[in-house]
């Protein structure tokens, strides 16, 4: 089956991290100077203008920070999903996450949430890092 | 449009997030987790400047009026929004010009000074972003302009506030410090920023209600209101409102990211 929503678009900054989104781990930058770490990925560091860059490995548990439920499909693809979520979470490292919630009626999703991470695997080079209600 | 909303976000589309709404959209659930907000707030703004938009011939809003139960009735666009909490989309043109007091006396038009002005810019992403539901931008602009200004809120007699949505104007009046977090329903219940209102808000209609001219609307109103230019809905004796010398107004831009105060006089 054609995937038809959008794809993501590697650039220098972004490439580690959908790499890692592959091998189903989320990639967080963390700064080779201060410490801090960082998402989305950017050539340096917003805290000590460091470009010494290493990555870590998220363990991919986190909590809804924001959430939105859309009920209008700006891009067609989205049409056969509407009511769904988007969300921001706040995983446990720190770094939030723009994502998807899946496997939870938007009624019942909170703020502060627990969740987890979920992968979909959308095509051959891509896979994304969704969420779910930790049970 | 669809470019606009695909090239511009990032890898945003990826996971269906679209805009300035859904945005906006996002800082204002936030809220509604950490202090008392949602759509029964926001009701009191969008029909409150609806009401206005009613006294204004101009505005795309004029002969449609809305109640809170045509509020409640309107379709979610991305929820907790629906389709009265975002402003208006519309063709148009505004323009203000600003030159000393010196010539501006020579002119047909009364003066109209700036008292004080300040700009405060957050600047981080809202995928970042921990201050979507206050303190925004707002607060220390507005400190800023208020101090320049020598006057505090309680020396304000109307306001024209950048509305982008319901909620960039709760959170604007409410990091002005009119009133505490959560306190926005009761403040605003009662027509408090209606036609009558004792602190008449966004008077041509808004953005939610006029039309949308980006920071223009705010600014043009304010203006032309202490100029005495604004017809039925001039502030004053024709809304059964206080003759205003005073107005603070508004702009902000991105999502909360970056925030404008200025405050006009009535020479």
């Amino acid at each position: 089956m054609t995937y038809n929503k959008p794809l993501p678009k590697i650039n220098a900054d972004t490439k580690e991290f959908w790499k890692g989104c592959k091998e189903h781990l989320i990639k967080i930058q963390k700064c080779g100077n201060c410490g801090y770490l960082r998402h989305p990925p950017s050539f340096l560091c917003p805290q000590c203008h460091s470009q010494k860059t290493d990555w870590i490995s998220s363990t991919g548990k986190g909590s809804v920070y924001t959430f939105t439920v859309n009920h209008v499909a700006f891009h067609p693809a989205f049409q056969e999903d509407v009511p769904y979520v988007v969300a921001v979470v706040e995983l446990e490292e720190g770094p939030h996450l723009l994502t998807n919630i899946v496997g939870c009626d938007p009624g019942k999703l909170r703020c502060d949430m627990p969740v987890e991470v979920v992968w979909d695997d959308i095509t051959d080079e891509f896979s994304l890092p969704k969420f779910r209600p930790v049970v | 449009m669809s470019r606009m909303l695909m090239d511009r976000g990032g890898d945003t589309p990826v996971f269906g997030h679209f805009g300035a709404a859904a945005g906006y959209a996002m800082a204002a659930r936030r809220a509604m987790h950490e202090f008392h907000t949602g759509p029964e707030t926001w009701k009191h703004i969008a029909v409150g400047q609806r009401k206005w938009a009613q006294l204004n011939p101009r505005a795309v809003m004029h002969d449609k009026p809305m109640t809170h139960e045509d509020y409640y009735n309107a379709k979610w666009l991305v929820e907790p929004f629906r389709l009265p909490d975002n402003c208006l989309v519309n063709d148009g043109g505004r323009a203000c010009i600003i030159t000393s007091a010196e010539r501006a006396r020579d002119l047909k038009h009364s003066l109209v000074t700036i008292m004080g002005m300040g700009q405060h810019n957050p600047s981080t992403d809202f995928q970042q972003a921990t201050y979507l539901s206050g303190p925004t931008g707002a607060r220390q602009a507005s400190k800023t302009a208020f101090r320049m200004a020598g006057i505090t809120v309680q020396d304000v007699d109307a306001c024209e506030i950048y509305d982008c949505f319901t909620y960039t104007v709760e959170i604007t009046l409410q990091d002005y410090g009119f009133f505490r977090p959560g306190e926005g329903e009761e403040w605003l219940s009662g027509g408090t920023i209606e036609p009558e209102g004792k602190m008449p808000v966004n008077t041509s209609g808004g953005q939610l209600s006029e039309a949308y001219h980006m920071g223009l609307t705010p600014l043009t109103e304010g203006v032309m209101q202490l100029m005495g230019r604004c017809g039925d809905r001039q502030l004053g004796p024709a809304t059964n409102t206080k003759e205003p010398e005073i107005i603070v107004c508004s702009d902000n831009g991105a999502i909360l990211q970056c925030h404008s105060c200025y405050i006009l006089r009535r020479e």
